[in-house]
């Protein structure tokens, strides 16, 4: 018996002097997306490309340490949010967050972060308030939120001149889906289109996970004030289909369909098919595929993900970019120290895959391009609109 | 525009009704909610997936291929609730009336993750059976796919009139429906017809998720538990355990929602408010529902 115990105590001594061995130091950067559910496939795709930049990172040996790229689930839940931030926020080894993706999930999120504080540089959230937020009174901690994409003011406005001055369009219908991000895109093409003189016939919101729309629509096209053409601040679930039952109430070309990036991704052709095809949708940015600066990462992209059957998703070069400038600040930081990471990524002067990005004094970027794209359902491309 | 809207209420109301069939069924034998039902509807949904990609080899394509998935599809889907009924159900049913309420609500929970983790946690794309054309009549634009689904309900709720009202099974059912234990002293075995009832409910509601696929053109994991609770309420509505009740509280809850979207300002976020607050008065004013007799507490 005896020895039984002296074999057990023996074994128990190696496991533990195992674990207490020189443990390999590694540093990680949360990726803090919806990783599974309707906008999984585009969390998916920022995991991918933060996790590559992190392997260039280690390959290259940019820091003395190892870095590792660790993916949190948000659900594109706003709840979701902000428990896996504070679980981030009491993981030690975190030196930065990229993320969120929403903008109904990054500003609560933001909020947590700022207590620790550790960085938060989305690659996706476009409403103003991510970053305006740390503006009011009420908002304790540094200022430590940061994008690499323009806002809705900049992509709401630039929808409503496109619809005004390049289509014509005089009368258009508002429809958003209540969040912040469809919200507050919907209210900014209004507030140009007005500007422009031309005329909001009429404002609706909807609820994400409805389904039937065919009420509204109906509505919508028998206005007596004839509309030309709907801007839909959504999501693509919704957005596919709203245009799925336009298209079978008979709304066709020229009544036209314009709606913001939630909506651009080949997701919307799973949910309207056919239905989809020349449905108008700004990005912000340029389409990666359209961006000479951005050859490399794309290339890059294909080598280390297409064998897996994956696909670049439309925000993935923003998820790179975010990396990118998070690394930049760390190297000039000297070392992965939270705080000293903040104050070096206020001083951000990078140019990579989407030209120079330098932040304002609320950490958004100075980088405001927005592109005009057209949905294309034959070959499920975004060609943009010349 | 009021044709128009009706014919999208009609559509919508159509499969609220079927959904709440399902739902009334098995209230009417044994005065319990199946909440699980919204799942076996999802899971229709998803078989008419699976079948609309393995039956144009065995069918064709074309009406035949069309019949063919709804049909496996409904009997998949009665399947699936009647193995519900045996194991999650029917151990519980002399114990308490609570057990197979929670137990209903684990299985609706089990059986949406299962999907959620072993199928897809994404919207899938749903393939149109058939070509979706437009028929112009009298000004509105009516889709040939909200034909096929009006026509589809109805003949279902035909079909189930004519069983319930006319066959010697249909007489055996509502005779379980009075009085289960009377009925089984007369010669009924109860545990074939409560069976029996699962798997009608659940065809019907896999029937339902197949027309709500091709309605809505993807299906989802979580597809189920939205028109789930507004066919439990319409069912409620019409007064529960009353099967003209459901099909009446259907098309009701479905006409009330359109009007409410379509005419009035802003209304498409106020629907369901709307929707619910007459449901409300409703009941205020008639507790049982619009059909439902007055009876009293079953034991």
């Amino acid at each position: 018996m005896t020895s039984i115990f002296r074999f057990a105590a023996a074994v128990t001594a190696i496991v533990f002097v195992a674990a207490c061995g020189p443990k390999e130091k590694s540093v990680k950067i949360a990726v803090a997306v919806p990783l599974t559910g309707d906008m999984g496939t585009e969390g998916q795709g920022l995991r991918r490309a933060v996790e590559m930049a992190v392997e260039e990172a280690n390959a290259a040996k940019r820091f003395p340490y190892k870095l590792v790229a660790a993916p949190y689930d948000d659900r594109a839940d706003p709840k979701e949010a902000v428990n896996v931030a504070n679980l981030i926020i009491s993981d030690p080894r975190v030196v930065a967050v990229i993320g969120h993706y929403n903008s109904g999930s990054a500003i609560p999120a933001a909020k947590v972060y700022a207590r620790a504080p550790v960085a938060m540089v989305s690659p996706a959230a476009t409403n103003p308030e991510v970053t305006a937020q740390q503006n009011s009174k009420d908002w304790f901690g540094p200022r430590m939120v940061f994008r690499v994409v323009p806002t809705d003011d900049v992509q709401g406005s630039y929808a409503a001149t496109f619809a005004y001055t390049r289509l014509g369009l005089r009368r258009m219908t508002l429809l958003h889906d209540k969040t912040p991000y469809g919200q507050g895109l919907a209210e900014q093409f209004q507030k140009t289109f007005l500007r422009l003189s031309g005329k909001i016939v009429s404002e609706d919101g909807i609820s994400v996970g409805d389904k039937d729309f065919k009420a509204l629509l109906t509505k919508i096209k028998s206005d007596v004030s004839k509309p030309q053409g709907i801007y839909f601040g959504g999501l693509y679930t919704e957005a596919g289909l709203l245009l799925k039952q336009m298209r079978e109430l008979g709304l066709n070309d020229p009544f036209v369909f314009i709606s913001g990036d939630g909506a651009k991704t080949s997701g919307i052709f799973d949910v309207a098919g056919d239905s989809a095809d020349g449905a108008y949708l700004s990005i912000v940015g340029v389409p990666v595929e359209e961006l000479p600066s951005a050859k490399a990462f794309v290339d890059s992209y294909k080598k280390r993900w297409t064998g897996s059957g994956e696909e670049l998703k439309p925000f993935d070069h923003f998820g790179y970019e975010a990396a990118q400038v998070i690394f930049a600040a760390m190297e000039r930081a000297g070392s992965p120290d939270r705080v000293k990471v903040i104050a070096e990524l206020k001083k951000t002067k990078y140019t990579g895959v989407l030209g120079t990005t330098t932040f304002d004094d609320k950490g958004d970027t100075l980088n405001k391009i927005v592109t005009m794209t057209r949905a294309h359902a034959q070959d499920h491309t975004f060609p943009s609109v010349k | 525009m009021l044709i128009q809207q009706l014919v999208n209420a009609l559509t919508l109301g159509a499969i609220y009704s079927l959904i709440a069939l399902g739902y009334t069924l098995v209230y009417g034998i044994l005065a319990m909610i199946n909440f699980a039902h919204s799942e076996v509807l999802m899971l229709g949904a998803f078989m008419a997936l699976g079948l609309a990609a393995l039956l144009p080899a065995i069918f064709g394509t074309g009406v035949v291929g069309l019949v063919g998935m709804f049909i496996l599809s409904m009997a998949g889907a009665g399947v699936i609730n009647v193995l519900v009924e045996r194991f999650a159900y029917r151990p519980l049913r002399h114990i308490s009336r609570l057990a197979p309420l929670i137990s209903a609500i684990g299985v609706s929970i089990i059986l949406q993750n299962g999907v959620f983790l072993w199928i897809s946690t994404q919207s899938l794309r749903f393939p149109e059976p058939v070509a979706i054309g437009q028929v112009p009549v009298f000004g509105a634009t009516i889709s040939t796919l909200q034909i096929t689904i009006l026509a589809a309900a109805l003949i279902l709720m035909g079909l189930l009139h004519f069983f319930v009202e006319r066959t010697k099974l249909g007489k055996a059912m509502r005779a379980c429906s009075d009085d289960i234990q009377t009925a089984g002293l007369m010669g009924i075995n109860p545990d074939y017809i409560i069976a029996l009832t699962f798997f009608i409910g659940g065809a019907l509601g896999g029937a339902a998720g197949v027309l709500y696929g091709m309605n809505y053109g993807s299906i989802k994991y979580n597809l189920g538990f939205l028109p789930g609770a507004k066919a439990f309420t319409a069912a409620v509505l019409g007064g529960i355990g009353n099967i003209r009740g459901a099909v009446l509280g259907g098309f009701i809850l479905g006409i009330l929602e359109v009007l409410a979207s379509g005419y009035i300002p802003n209304g498409a976020q106020w629907r369901d408010v709307i929707a619910f607050t007459v449901l409300i008065i409703v009941l205020l004013v008639r507790p049982s529902g619009l059909l439902g007799e007055k009876i009293a507490e079953k034991v």
